[in-house]
């Protein structure tokens, strides 16, 4: 019942005004960035905007959602994976609600662990819908790393963990660029303002803390890097 | 009895020190037409806002004194229960496109459609107040590819459908060119003589001279003036306080003090006045020349 | 980048007349099938027998082909030749690149793959050009959707073309100004910013004027809601989607008992 309750106030009609808004933003986002030529996809800043003002519910419809529209609209193949965009709506919005929505280094980390899920989401359907291989230009790592030898699901994942972080965490800061260009009277509105709230704090010292925590996630990667490059596992 | 009562009436926007309304107190009948003036930030939407339950049910904030419109207390109500009652239109005439319909004759039903009106009842009704709002060659357009007077009059249409007791308009042709602003006036001029109960904030003062019963000026958000049309329109406090005036009295407060109008004569608020001022006055010149 | 999100189109068919989740039912009734059932040749099928019938039968077509060519053939052929030159497997060896090996298996794999997805989206495609979304809308909310829905998805269908053509306004201006693809990294990473500008902020800054005027109307009423549009179910209807239900099940069983 509780649920329902909190469910209930998530979706109030600034909510439910907000996710065509979104969805827009997503789909126009990401067709900007092809046009660009971006390394990056973008097109979820939308969703992390509503599950960051709105709750993890309300930001899954909304990556569920643009996610089916882009399909019917723009790409056939992006069809399928609809639940990876549910995951990133709704583990956005578990991290707003946490308190990971609050200052730059938060937003990193958040923007981490929604790329992790996105990996973790991504692989299943990847592997059984498509045996590996997808319409997608990262499937030419997964093509080197199943020559290498690897099973099917070490090198689709391994592909995913490489491309997703840089991907997400760049959207989950320009989705914290925008959310504090807005005014706190229209945040206020909103069923979540308390999730956005900015830190008070020294400017500088969490500037110091969001490179720390990108050079981990460097590392990190070049590790996975590592270990991959080496044939054989 | 009043069918609009605002007694002590004082509200502050959430995260605001300075009230945006401050003691106000209103009393509207039953088919009066009241203007609201003020120059910017004088509280004229965020009064139209108390009265149409926006305020506290959507904008939260601190709201004290009473509101009661038909002798229900706005706290007491549901906003979707209050807007049956009190309808609001407001300036921007694109953002009140609900998005959720295709056609003009679908947007003014959508309304009806939440509020539960069975469907014969909501064609008989969309019918009659798009011959009204003059729209109804429109009916099968979309409504995004209408000019602003006529999304205007979409969404006149889509709040008169609903019946409300009261109409509250903010501005509602402040983003109108001239045609779109005469296209929709000529529908309220039409709702003030069918006896309908209307506040409307505006500055267009000389469109306000030809309807309204009474006229209220708000000066940070306080009533401070407040009567009959001409009375307050060309009351000389206002144009030091900022408020709007219309040109054909600056002109005839010109002329005054070099005889060009007559003393006895009250200034003139719109263009029909001052032509009639001012050809008195000729007319009487040339009878002692 | 254009509004490409008005699908339907109006005309009198056997397709168009069909209640919307019926025809709902029956994209999911040709989907499912195609994924499920274990016999190899399935969606080819399924394709030639049902879907390009079901075009015709609906009059529409000459725009579920030109959506063929334009949008699904090279979608379902891109992923076709991925698959087929990068799925590992196989023993039947008809060439070798490099180090890629194109293997009979991985080609019937890939085919199969290919018109899967081909027909996914063509029953989307076909469903979408005989069914008005506002159709659509008003027989979910009136078989208990919420309203909120109908809402959030005809919003969105008319909210997107508008954004579009804002940012193809602001691209263009850009483009005017020396903006191209061929512009240096940090140009094109610059070029967001005047985008994210009006196109987002703008956008958003509107949220709270249309939740004034959507609730002005009524919209958190807990009223049971009417609809002005009459959607009519026949007994066919019914029918048809206790067929298509079947079928589903039937698809899903096959898929069990022979794995």
């Amino acid at each position: 019942m509780k649920f329902f309750e909190s469910l209930k106030k998530d979706f109030n009609t600034m909510t439910w005004v907000l996710i065509p808004v979104a969805i827009a933003i997503n789909v126009v986002m990401g067709q900007i960035v092809v046009v660009l030529r971006l390394p990056v996809y973008l097109d979820s800043i939308g969703t992390m905007l509503v599950a960051a003002l709105c709750g993890p519910w309300a930001g899954a419809l909304t990556g569920t959602l643009s996610n089916i529209i882009w399909g019917l609209a723009i790409d056939p193949n992006a069809f399928p994976w609809w639940p990876v965009a549910f995951f990133i709506g709704l583990v956005t919005g578990i991290c707003a609600n946490a308190g990971l929505f609050k200052n730059l280094w938060k937003v990193i980390i958040t923007g981490f662990l929604v790329a992790l899920t996105a990996a973790i989401v991504s692989t299943p359907i990847a592997v059984y819908l498509y045996g590996g291989i997808t319409a997608s230009g990262s499937s030419f790592i997964t093509a080197y790393l199943l020559q290498t030898g690897r099973g099917v699901i070490e090198a689709v994942f391994s592909t995913n963990f490489l491309v997703e972080p840089i991907d997400k965490i760049s959207t989950a800061l320009l989705a914290f660029a925008i959310i504090q260009g807005l005014s706190l009277r229209f945040v206020a509105r909103f069923p979540r303002p308390q999730n956005i709230e900015i830190q008070a704090g020294a400017g500088r010292t969490q500037l110091w803390i969001a490179l720390g925590v990108v050079v981990v996630l460097i590392l990190i990667a070049v590790f996975v890097l590592v270990r991959l490059l080496t044939p054989g596992g | 009895m009043p069918i609009v009562k605002l007694q002590q009436v004082t509200y502050h926007y959430p995260f605001t020190e300075k009230p945006a309304l401050q003691d106000i107190n209103l009393e509207v009948e039953e088919g009066e037409f009241v203007a609201v003036i003020g120059p910017n930030g004088a509280g004229k939407s965020t009064l139209c806002y108390t009265l149409a339950g926006f305020i506290p049910h959507f904008y939260k904030g601190e709201l004290k004194g009473i509101v009661e419109v038909d002798g229900v207390l706005v706290q007491d109500s549901d906003l979707s229960d209050w807007v049956l009652k009190v309808g609001l239109v407001f300036q921007n005439p694109f953002n009140q496109i609900s998005g959720a319909k295709y056609t003009v004759f679908e947007e003014v039903a959508f309304g009806l459609e939440n509020s539960g009106v069975p469907r014969s009842e909501i064609i008989r009704r969309v019918e009659e107040v798009l011959q009204m709002t003059g729209i109804a060659d429109l009916a099968d357009r979309s409504p995004y590819s209408l000019s602003g007077g006529q999304q205007q009059r979409v969404a006149l249409a889509s709040i008169l459908v609903m019946q409300p007791k009261v109409l509250v308009l903010d501005e509602p042709t402040s983003q109108m060119d001239p045609i779109g602003t005469r296209e929709v006036f000529g529908v309220i001029r039409q709702m003030a003589e069918q006896g309908m109960t209307v506040v409307m904030a505006e500055h267009k003062v000389e469109w306000i001279a030809q309807f309204a019963d009474r006229v209220i000026a708000l000066w940070e958000g306080k009533i401070y003036l407040e009567g009959k049309p001409h009375e307050v329109l060309t009351d000389e406090r206002l144009v030091e306080k900022g408020f709007g005036v219309s040109r054909y009295t600056t002109t005839a407060r010109l002329a005054l003090p070099r005889g060009l109008w007559q003393k006895e004569r009250p200034l003139p608020v719109t263009l029909e006045e001052a032509v009639a001022g001012f050809s008195a006055l000729r007319n009487a010149r040339r009878k002692q020349g | 980048m254009h509004e490409r999100l008005s699908f339907y189109v109006k005309r009198e068919s056997a397709l168009h007349q069909l209640n919307p989740l019926t025809k709902l039912t029956l994209v999911f009734g040709l989907i499912l099938p195609a994924f499920l059932v274990p016999f190899y040749w399935t969606p080819h099928l399924l394709l030639l027998l049902v879907v390009f019938p079901l075009a015709f039968l609906g009059k529409v077509q000459g725009e579920y082909f030109t959506a063929v060519t334009k949008l699904i053939l090279p979608a379902a052929g891109f992923l076709f030749v991925m698959q087929a030159l990068f799925i590992p497997g196989g023993e039947t060896v008809l060439a070798k690149l490099w180090f890629l090996t194109l293997t009979q298996e991985s080609l019937m794999y890939a085919f199969a793959n290919a018109v899967r997805i081909f027909v996914m989206v063509s029953s989307f495609t076909l469903f979408m050009l005989t069914t008005h979304p506002s159709e659509l809308m008003s027989d979910l909310t009136q078989r208990g959707l919420p309203g909120q829905f109908a809402y959030v998805i005809i919003a969105t269908l008319q909210i997107i073309p508008q954004m579009q053509a804002k940012a193809s306004t602001i691209i263009a201006a850009q483009r005017s100004r020396g903006l191209d693809t061929e512009s240096s990294f940090a140009r094109r990473v610059q070029a967001l910013v005047p985008l994210v500008g009006p196109l987002v902020f703008g956008s958003l800054v509107e949220v709270e004027e249309r939740a004034i005027a959507i609730e002005a109307r009524g919209f958190t009423s807990r009223r049971p809601k009417t609809s002005l549009r009459e959607i009519y179910d026949r007994p066919l209807d019914k029918g048809l989607r206790w067929l298509l239900i079947l079928i589903m099940l039937a698809s899903l069983v096959s898929r069990i008992w022979f794995s």
